[in-house]
């Protein structure tokens, strides 16, 4: 008997190796994601995993930002790159110009079980080279939301009935809340990360384009009066921070924690950080109630600063036509499970996902699924995007600014110049 | 006599609480990883263990490649130790024993490779390992790691110092260079291997610019690297940190504690001073 | 046993012993030296001559480039960038060489007058932040020195009025860089001074009490001139890992506030693996190397100097 069932497995492994259908492929994952965007995705790829004794996904979950596109850049330069990866479509400009991602076909979209039109147009044309081909899929549209304190605003004239926001309507109207928040003894009542880095710049361009004000209009950096516009928004940041109303060179992390600590009554952050707050929240180590709005508009016009989360397949000329087929099979159903990924606090580019009845119940998603359509995404151009030389200026000029170590006006001249520079 | 005695007691009492001072941040390192998140972020934090919370260390072991590391690191380590300790020996005795040509230069060469900043070669060295197909392998970690003059140097000045009536000994009872290298020079000072076998060790694994550059993916990184560029925590994440960077230093300083006296050695004899 | 001699031998056949004997140790030597040289001459000789071809031309990180002269280095002399990496790598070294020296001089002193376990423990303790990684290092560092929940932003408040981002204000990041590297560090040379302490007879100093000499004496007129050449010996390392800084840098400050802890090596590493400026990234690396070279030589001549007096 014990011989027999050796045999047959013999037999089977044998024909197992024998036929190439049955045959693993290992596919090699890179993402930035950590947040509970981190543990939401490291969900997705076991369950894929688990469904799929074929593709064998092993990821990796690189540094945010600079990091883990200082690597992707190296690795696809001496050809050890991933097989697939995380990519934030800002910086698909700068993308082409290293040349680090392959095209996607049509055909290819058509085997994975998709199809452009299955996805919103601006993000397609997000993921698109100028004239076009598709060099990425999109997964999803992301922006930064006002998570708040329930519990501090109960009761006040900030909060409506319905437990939203109301009645911030001006730069004035919300100094005047976080004015009442820091009275109330909340050391920094609006907490955002303020030491430079993507914080500090979605913080930045939104005020920008609440003014309706461009970075970038006919290949000049901050023409005309969007450099007034500019200047009145790194403005409104230092006042706020002379008036010890945001924190002090916060980095994310502590950015987070300030407002978990309640030493915040308002977060402004990427709405990654809804998982966060969701799993604290309910394992009841928070201490309070929490929700996520719309950033309210306080300027000329509503805009949200937003980017996009995508799948890319990196340049290699090693990868085999199997392991690219299995790559695409992963872009696929990622997709059609993006459902979970909504739960993360993102929108879906994937349509048929947002026109479910299941995300329209999904909170606090719905809440602020209006910003979609004030979502305001970082100027394409090869200066612009995650890690790129727009980021730098941020680091160096911007938040420098906010903290009083130079006026706006220096700052936002020295951007001009510096950026446009690289322009050419 | 008592006055002395009492001013020595209180002299050895200060320099150990300069001490304490000096270890607190792996003391507050510990305290921090056995708190929970939240408390360490909202309560003024005190200054004593005084909660046991394991859960980040569990965390941490979950969730992160923390064995694989430590696998690559070890590994890594290990090898080049090795290698670095049998070529340096054999180069050594050759250069303090044999007379050939192109000596004094070869010896010229080593001491002044002492002079060259090893980063501002890591440039052309990362070329070179992607020409050979090295790049995030161990071997590509491993290979430029291979340099380390000070070996043969210490070795040399060793081996110069054994009596030439032994080895005249063993030569005409019809032993080879080999033999006399591995029979007699070796064991002889098995604590110079010793010693200098910790000190490549350690700052192999310590190492952390190289493989920095040379190691892509995460399954291929080392503890120190490891650590710094894969992020598996979210949200608050301090204690999580602090069980992190414990858990990565464990081996060094348990390896340390035990094997003290040798470390300290080791630090000497390769910086040419004897104890 | 005695050994035969040889001169029991026949002449001719001793002569032909000795060139088989010559020819057996240039063999053997051959054999002994071929696995170092190998590894030398590859991956080191090698990428030497590498960087300073690549620093004439104008490659990127992987790939082919064409010769272009001295223009890296030229364009290297008008990079302002580069002048504060380098000042920024001198004013390192001025924070830490000489500090972290005196401080090691200070504990190996105490340590080595403490006694028995007492000395083990203590020097235990003082030694062991060197055999930490260093990302271990800047982990807990970054933690405690954290600007909103950092165990030492009250010291600091303590001290200057306030708490500071320390590696996000331009006048503290290089020096708390330094505290940290100084911490990290310091042990090594620690041990080097107590071994260099303990091969001072102790009969020197009797006969200096003897003379009446007081401690203070003691020291500048036994222990210093003997322990000089350790403490040149500890100088000149320290000079020399110290211009070498990337790692903490990367890990602490990232260069930043401004660029005001930008150094040379954080600059090669941004040009070839960030900005893929193989050629010029390899120029910024032959400056490092020559002022390297230079400091060395000249450092070894001054102590030379000072020693002797």
């Amino acid at each position: 008997m014990k011989l027999f069932t050796k045999l047959a497995t013999a037999t089977a492994l044998t024909m197992g190796l024998s036929t190439s259908a049955m045959a693993q492929v290992e596919l090699e994952w890179w993402d930035f994601l950590a947040g509970g965007d981190g543990v939401r995705m490291k969900a997705l790829i076991d369950e894929f995993n688990a469904e799929h004794p074929d593709i064998q996904i092993s990821g990796t979950t690189l540094e945010w930002g600079l990091p883990f596109y200082t690597k992707v850049r190296t690795a696809t330069a001496v050809g050890q790159g991933p097989d697939i990866m995380t990519y934030h479509l800002s910086r698909l400009p700068l993308a082409l110009e290293e040349d680090v991602l392959t095209p996607i076909t049509d055909a290819e979209m058509g085997a994975a079980g998709l199809s452009k039109s299955d996805f919103f147009e601006a993000s397609i044309t997000a993921a698109s080279t100028d004239d076009g081909q598709l060099m990425a899929v999109p997964f999803d549209i992301h922006a930064v939301v006002a998570y708040y304190n329930k519990t501090a605003l109960e009761g006040t004239e900030w909060l409506g009935e319905d437990g939203n926001l109301t009645g911030i309507d001006s730069i004035e109207d919300m100094t005047a809340l976080l004015q009442w928040a820091k009275a109330e003894g909340f050391s920094d009542p609006l907490s955002f990360q303020s030491e430079g880095g993507g914080g500090t710049w979605r913080m930045f361009y939104t005020l920008l384009r609440q003014q309706g004000g461009e970075m970038i209009t006919d290949g000049e950096v901050l023409a005309g009066d969007n450099m007034d516009k500019a200047v009145k928004a790194i403005q409104i940041l230092a006042d706020w921070r002379a008036e010890g109303l945001i924190p002090e060179q916060a980095a994310y992390e502590a950015s987070v924690a300030l407002f978990s600590g309640q030493k915040a009554v308002m977060h402004i952050n990427g709405v990654w950080e809804v998982p966060t707050f969701k799993d604290s929240a309910a394992d009841g180590s928070l201490g309070f109630d929490w929700f996520a709005n719309e950033v309210p508009q306080m300027l000329d016009q509503p805009a949200t600063w937003a980017d996009s989360h995508a799948f890319a397949i990196p340049n290699n000329p090693n990868m085999t036509e199997e392991e690219r087929e299995a790559a695409l099979t992963v872009i696929g159903w990622m997709q059609q499970h993006s459902m979970a990924w909504a739960d993360a606090g993102h929108i879906p580019a994937y349509k048929p996902t947002v026109d479910s009845d299941e995300y329209a119940a999904l909170e606090p998603n719905a809440t602020y699924a209006s910003l979609a359509e004030n979502a305001a995404f970082d100027p394409r151009s090869k200066i612009a995007g995650v890690a790129s030389p727009v980021y730098d200026a941020v680091d160096n000029l911007i938040a420098p600014a906010i903290h009083g170590f130079l006026s706006a006006e220096d700052a936002a001249a020295q951007m001009k110049d510096q950026l446009q520079g690289l322009m050419n | 006599m008592t006055a002395k005695r009492a001013r020595n007691f209180a002299f050895s009492g200060i320099v150990l609480i300069a001490a304490c001072i000096w270890i607190f941040p792996l003391y507050w390192a510990l305290t921090t990883s056995l708190r929970s998140e939240n408390r360490i972020v909202s309560d003024g934090a005190g200054w004593l263990i005084d909660e046991l919370n394991f859960s980040a260390y569990a965390q941490v072991l979950s969730n992160s490649k923390l064995p694989v590391w430590y696998l690559n690191s070890v590994g890594t380590s290990l090898i080049i130790t090795v290698i670095v300790l049998v070529t340096g020996m054999m180069c050594a005795y050759a250069l303090s024993q044999l007379r050939f040509p192109g000596r004094q230069t070869l010896y010229l060469l080593v001491v002044a490779s002492f002079m060259v900043p090893v980063p501002a070669l890591y440039v052309a060295q990362f070329v070179l390992m992607n020409d050979l197909g090295l790049v995030n392998t161990w071997w590509g970690i491993i290979l430029p790691q291979l340099i380390v003059p000070v070996v043969v140097i210490v070795y040399k000045q060793f081996f110069d110092a054994i009596p030439r009536e032994m080895r005249e000994a063993v030569l005409l009872d019809g032993g080879g260079e080999f033999t006399l290298l591995f029979k007699l020079y070796v064991p002889l000072n098995w604590g110079i291997t010793a010693a200098l076998g910790i000190i490549t060790f350690i700052s192999a694994w310590n190492n952390f610019f190289w493989p920095f550059l040379v190691s892509t993916s995460e399954g291929m990184m080392t503890i120190p690297v490891g650590i710094t560029q894969v992020n598996d925590s979210f949200g608050v994440a301090y204690a999580r940190m602090m069980a992190l960077a414990l858990l990565a230093a464990a081996p060094v300083i348990i390896g340390y504690l035990i094997f003290q006296k040798r470390v300290t050695e080791a630090v000497m004899i390769s910086a040419g001073v004897k104890g | 046993m005695p050994p035969v001699h040889p001169l029991d031998r026949p002449e001719r056949e001793a002569e032909m012993s000795h060139s088989n004997r010559r020819n057996r140790e240039l063999r053997a030597a051959a054999l002994l030296v071929a696995p170092f040289v190998f590894v030398f001459a590859v991956f080191f000789l090698y990428p030497t001559y590498k960087v300073v071809a690549l620093s004439f031309t104008d490659a990127p990180l992987i790939g082919e480039g064409t010769w272009v002269g001295l223009e890296n280095y030229a364009k290297l002399l008008g990079d302002r960038l580069f002048y504060t990496s380098l000042w920024n790598n001198f004013y390192f070294v001025l924070l830490t060489v000489i500090p972290t020296t005196v401080i090691a001089l200070m504990i190996a002193l105490s340590v080595s007058k403490l006694k028995g376990r007492m000395q083990a423990l203590v020097l235990t303790l003082f030694f062991l932040p060197y055999v930490l990684p260093v990302s271990v290092v800047t982990m807990i560092w970054a933690w405690m020195l954290d600007f909103q929940f950092g165990i030492l932003q009250p010291l600091i408040a303590a001290v200057t009025g306030k708490a500071v981002p320390v590696f996000k204000n331009p006048h503290w990041v290089m020096p708390m860089i330094a505290v940290v590297t100084v911490w990290w560090t310091n042990g090594f040379n620690v041990l080097l001074l107590i071994a260099g302490l303990r091969n001072i007879p102790e009969d020197l100093y009797e006969a200096a009490a003897l003379d009446g000499a007081t401690p203070w004496q003691r020291f500048w007129r036994v222990t210093w001139p003997l322990l000089w050449p350790i403490i040149s010996l500890v100088l000149t390392l320290q000079l020399i890992l110290q211009l070498k800084l990337f790692d903490q840098v990367y890990l602490l400050s990232n260069g930043g506030p401004f660029n005001q802890s930008y150094v040379v090596l954080m600059q090669m590493y941004r040009e070839a693996f960030q900005l893929n400026h193989g050629g010029y990234a390899s120029a910024i690396a032959m400056v490092l190397f020559l002022v390297i070279v230079i400091v060395s030589v000249l450092q070894f001549q001054l102590l030379r100097i000072g020693g002797r007096k």
